[in-house]
């Protein structure tokens, strides 16, 4: 039977475009199976490593009541001394941390000995008291009855850089759009009841927000206007559903939905010469007031099931289907007073009001099948297949009504519609062949195809565009492994021809990815990473040729299990090249697009007792030269046995080549008492 | 959204409820293998592995022991590790199963029996991490570690975590314009499913079956009147590196004009062989002047549109 079930997952094979092809699956799969391999472990205080300025994990929770409350805190004070040398906005827009007294982190167990309500708290929490980040995680839980994980991130999202407002400052020209100063907070609440049983019934509610201001643009035919924007919009989403297993078989079914409302808008209240100062055959183009409002309210219903099973002991079966229905319905009103230009009638308009209803339904479903057969010890064929399918119709009606200077008002009504289907699919079949007990061989193939149409932009003179993509991909790897110490995957995929939706699509392309590590000794862990991608797309009106490649080397070395010192060293060396060709609007001549960028990351901490020292460093040379230098230094003293003194340095610095503009250099002293109980 | 519409899905996922717990009832097999012989009950592997037994008490995993699996009541540690006795009368280490020092692939198989369906969507075994052997012990402390935990929670132990394998994804984030990572604001999690999905690099859904990014950025999920493409068609990488750029607003080019004229540079659109969306650049754009250097200056809703085709409103 399992023979027979392999054989009809190769059957669908035959139906498709030749695979490229595969690599060989090695030895015959009748061979005795091997002794079993040792997986290499990952060493746990690399973690700690990873983070220079983290504490060491703390002591496991004891269940006795005198300890019903474990875990630390950590209050501090920064220092900017001397503020932010060079631009402030750039600095707010990459770092954009403050001074003042702060949480700085926040962990602790609660065991509760009664046991009424629940069994054990775990809350964690993360710079709050005016950092820009803020984090809080809460998980209770009863043993059998409940368990509720609460998760919650408020992030400051300022971004104004000149450079990408106005890649032309440096001549004297500010442009403002684009700039935004939010926040954006995102809760996720999921309440588990019957946790451990073999049905468990959960709900659960997530929400994300933002809200805040910025600039954006008043678009008019002749000129445009650089205006504040008011940013307000809200995502809920409620879900509940119930996970059964049992035994072999397991199942979840999921009903969710989801309101959405934006009401954003912008406005302007004095005289504005936008960006064409000056006069306009006579006249200046000028924007004395703007009120601009969004009423978007959308809301969807999802249903999801999820299946597996494991019918035999040579066959797993896991599945997923989601369907889910969006609609959007929009109000939107937008008046304008000023003095602007219609091209269409060559007339100047003194102020209008558009009024715009629209709505857009997009049902989208999206299914997956997978099969693992192991019909012999060592052999094992993964057969997957997926499918992505939305139809997005919509249409709007836009009444406008605008005041032309000298004549009778303009009156016009549009009812523009819009539709984007896309239906995608993939298939993919692996082997999976264990040569020995430490070489593991893989090949397969996947074949991906889909189309899509859309509406066509106006200068194409077509109602529709049409696309479609089309990809056979050989896959191959290999995994190696050699006790706990040594361990090497290897990944390759490439694909010959195909057809893409993009331009930059990915069209003859290989694919490859090294990662190696080694434990040379116990307290000295090495490890390695390789990738590379190459894309050509050779038809005469593209030329697109694109290379990456990533190198990156890390060292961990804890000598004596890294009591009194550590070190670690991770370097990554990137280098990208992309030469396409575009037309340039002006005069549609096909003009070479080249981007090249190389790169160097190096992150080096060294921690000697109670110092720690190093930080990282990116920097960059090709289409836009960076250098971005965090280095640090840290004194960490332990005052007792549940207090330590934390004090750092840190430095962040910004350079760029071609946009000096933007540089910025600040120190930043920070010091913090750590309680832990 | 209309009462019928809203009775109707009701109903569909009642029945959905319903037809899958039958289903679910009917092809349940009963789990027999603790009734066999040879197993001694956890009591007895506490008199050599004490630490490890407390530790487990700790965990989630301890519902074994108390009967959150049928069959297994006061066997927990025999559910992994198979039968125990001979181990026991030896105390030789050759005989007792230790999925630790199994393959990757019988380890994963031994944690599947339990969690195949458990918040890995689609199943675990078509991920990248099973496809590159990583096994569930790699990252997870069975017995529970530091703090009685199985895994990491702590956003910046997640972070450490994944970065141990993941060194040149970890890297990028020592760029200018990133997501907040290194400062433990977001975790890899937050992003990427490392059990499974079927998006590309194992992203996370949102919302349904919705790209993961809409979770904290849903003022971008639409359905818009007017799409833009490529959102929907390749997602947000096609003009966005997530892990970190030297470039702005982490777009893929260093000027943000280049990343639209890229692809709306079609002239010969479309052929019958190999149709390429994107368009054509409107002429009447002079990008000698500083007006139409950036696209977004006047294109401001580039993500998608409620109101205008040409998603400049």
């Amino acid at each position: 039977m399992r023979l027979l079930a392999t054989l009809l997952l190769l059957v669908p094979l035959a139906a498709q475009e030749p695979a490229a092809p595969a690599p060989a699956p090695g030895k015959p799969a009748d061979q005795a199976a091997p002794p079993p391999a040792t997986q290499t472990a990952t060493p746990p205080a690399a973690q700690l490593a990873a983070q220079p300025a983290a504490q060491p994990a703390e002591a496991p929770p004891q269940t006795s009541t005198d300890n019903w409350l474990q875990g630390s805190f950590e209050v501090g004070y920064r220092w900017i001394p001397g503020g932010i040398d060079g631009n402030f906005d750039a600095y707010r827009s990459v770092v954009n941390l403050g001074q003042g007294p702060k949480l700085l982190d926040a962990d602790f167990t609660i065991l509760n000995p009664s046991k009424i309500l629940f069994d054990r708290a775990d809350v964690h929490a993360t710079s709050w008291g005016g950092d820009p980040y803020n984090t809080l995680r809460v998980d209770i839980q009863k043993n059998k009855i409940y368990r509720l994980l609460a998760d919650y991130r408020n992030i400051a999202y300022f971004n104004f850089l000149p450079s990408y407002a106005d890649p032309t400052l440096s001549q004297g020209v500010q442009l403002n759009q684009n700039a935004y100063d939010t926040a954006i907070r995102t809760l996720n609440v999921q309440l588990d009841l019957l946790p451990g049983k073999w049905i468990t019934p959960y709900v659960a509610f997530a929400r994300n927000t933002q809200f805040g201001s910025g600039i954006t643009e008043f678009f008019t035919d002749q000129n445009n206007y650089a205006v504040a924007s008011l940013y307000s919009d809200q995502t809920n989403d409620y879900r509940a559903g119930v996970r059964m297993e049992m035994g072999r078989y397991h199942l979840t079914i999921e009903q969710g939905g989801t309101t959405f409302k934006d009401d954003q808008g912008a406005s302007n209240n004095e005289p504005n010469a936008g960006n064409v100062p000056g006069l306009f055959n006579g006249q200046p183009l000028v924007l004395n007031q703007l009120q601009e409002q969004y009423r978007v309210r959308s809301n969807s219903v999802y249903t999801k099931v999820l299946g597996a099973a494991n019918p035999f002991s040579w066959m797993t079966i896991t599945g997923q289907f989601v369907y889910e229905r969006p609609h959007t319905d929009v109000n939107y009103v937008q008046t304008s007073a000023g003095n602007f230009f219609l091209n269409d009638l060559f007339q100047f308009y003194s102020g209008g009001q558009d009024v715009l209803t629209g709505y857009a339904n997009m049902p989208h479903s999206f299914g997956n099948v997978t099969v693992e057969l192991r019909p012999w010890k060592r052999l094992r064929i993964v057969e997957f297949w997926n499918t992505d399918r939305y139809h997005n119709s919509s249409n709007a009606l836009l009444a406008e009504n605008l005041l032309l200077v000298g004549t009778a008002p303009l009156t016009d009504q549009q009812l523009a519609t819009d539709r984007l289907n896309l239906n995608y699919s993939e298939e993919e079949i692996d082997a999976f062949y264990d040569v020995t007990s430490h070489l593991i061989l893989r090949g397969g193939y996947r074949y991906v195809w889909g189309n899509t149409d859309l509406g066509a932009p106006a200068l194409s003179g077509l109602m529709l565009e049409t696309g479609s993509v089309r990809q056979n991909i050989g896959i191959a790897g290999v995994n190696y492994r050699l006790g706990q110490k040594f361990r090497v995957v290897a990944d390759a995929e490439g694909s010959s021809s195909g057809q893409t939706f993009f331009r930059t699509g990915l069209q003859q392309y290989q694919k490859a990815h090294i990662r190696a590590s080694y434990d040379v000794i116990t307290s000295l862990h090495l490890a390695g990473d390789f990738s590379l991608l190459n894309n050509n797309n050779p038809d005469p009106t593209v030329k697109l040729d694109f290379a990456s490649k990533v190198e990156s080397a890390s060292l961990f070395w804890t000598p004596k299990g890294g009591k009194w010192a550590n070190l670690l060293l991770d370097y990554s060396r990137s280098a990208i090249s992309s030469n396409i060709l575009y037309l340039v609007p002006e005069t549609l001549t096909p003009t070479p697009s080249i981007y090249k960028e190389n790169a160097h990351a190096l992150t080096a901490v060294v921690t000697v007792r109670w110092f720690t020292f190093g930080g990282s460093l990116f920097t960059s040379s090709g289409s836009r030269p960076t250098q971005y230098y965090q280095p640090l230094a840290r004194f960490s003293l332990p005052l007792n046995k549940h207090i330590r003194w934390n004090t750092e340095w840190r430095w962040y610095s910004m350079s760029e080549a071609f946009y000096a503009y933007e540089d910025f250099r600040s120190n930043q002293l920070m010091t913090s008492l750590r309680f832990t109980r | 959204m209309s009462t019928r519409c809203m009775r109707n899905s009701c109903l569909q996922a009642v029945c959905s409820v319903v037809a899958g717990i039958v289903l679910a009832l009917c092809l349940t097999i009963p789990v027999a293998a603790a009734e066999s012989p040879g197993y001694v009950g956890s009591e007895t592997c506490k008199t050599c592995h004490e630490e490890i037994y407390n530790n487990l008490q700790k965990t989630p995993h301890f519902a074994i022991e108390t009967g959150a699996r049928k069959g297994w009541e006061k066997k927990s540690c025999e559910s992994c590790h198979g039968p125990g006795a001979k181990h026991a009368e030896s105390a030789s280490a050759d005989d007792i199963r230790n999925p630790a020092k199994l393959t990757p692939v019988e380890t994963d198989h031994t944690c599947l029996t339990c969690h195949l369906n458990q918040r890995t969507p689609g199943g675990r075994i078509a991920s990248g991490h099973a496809k590159d052997q990583v096994g569930c012990t790699t990252c997870h402390f069975v017995h529970g570690a530091a703090g009685a935990k199985l895994v990491e929670h702590k956003k910046s132990e997640i972070n450490a975590r994944c970065s141990t394998c993941h060194i040149s994804e970890w890297a990028a984030f020592n760029r200018p314009y990133k997501h907040r990572l290194p400062e433990g604001a977001m975790s890899c999690m937050d992003c990427h499913n490392p059990h499974a999905t079927f998006s590309a690099d194992t992203m996370r859904t949102s919302f349904g079956n919705e790209p993961g990014c809409l979770q904290c950025h849903s003022d971008k999920r639409g359905p818009f009147v007017f799409e833009h493409a490529p959102m929907r068609l390749e997602g947000c990488v096609a003009c966005h590196e997530p892990h970190g750029s030297a470039n702005p607003r982490m777009l893929v080019r260093h000027e943000q004009s280049l990343v639209c004229l890229e692809c709306h540079s079609n002239v010969s659109m479309p052929s019958a062989q190999n149709a390429k969306i994107g368009g054509v650049p409107p002429a009447f754009h002079d990008l000698r002047t500083s007006r139409f250097q950036n696209c977004t200056v006047c294109h401001v809703k580039v993500h998608g549109s409620y109101v205008d085709r040409e998603l400049l409103r």
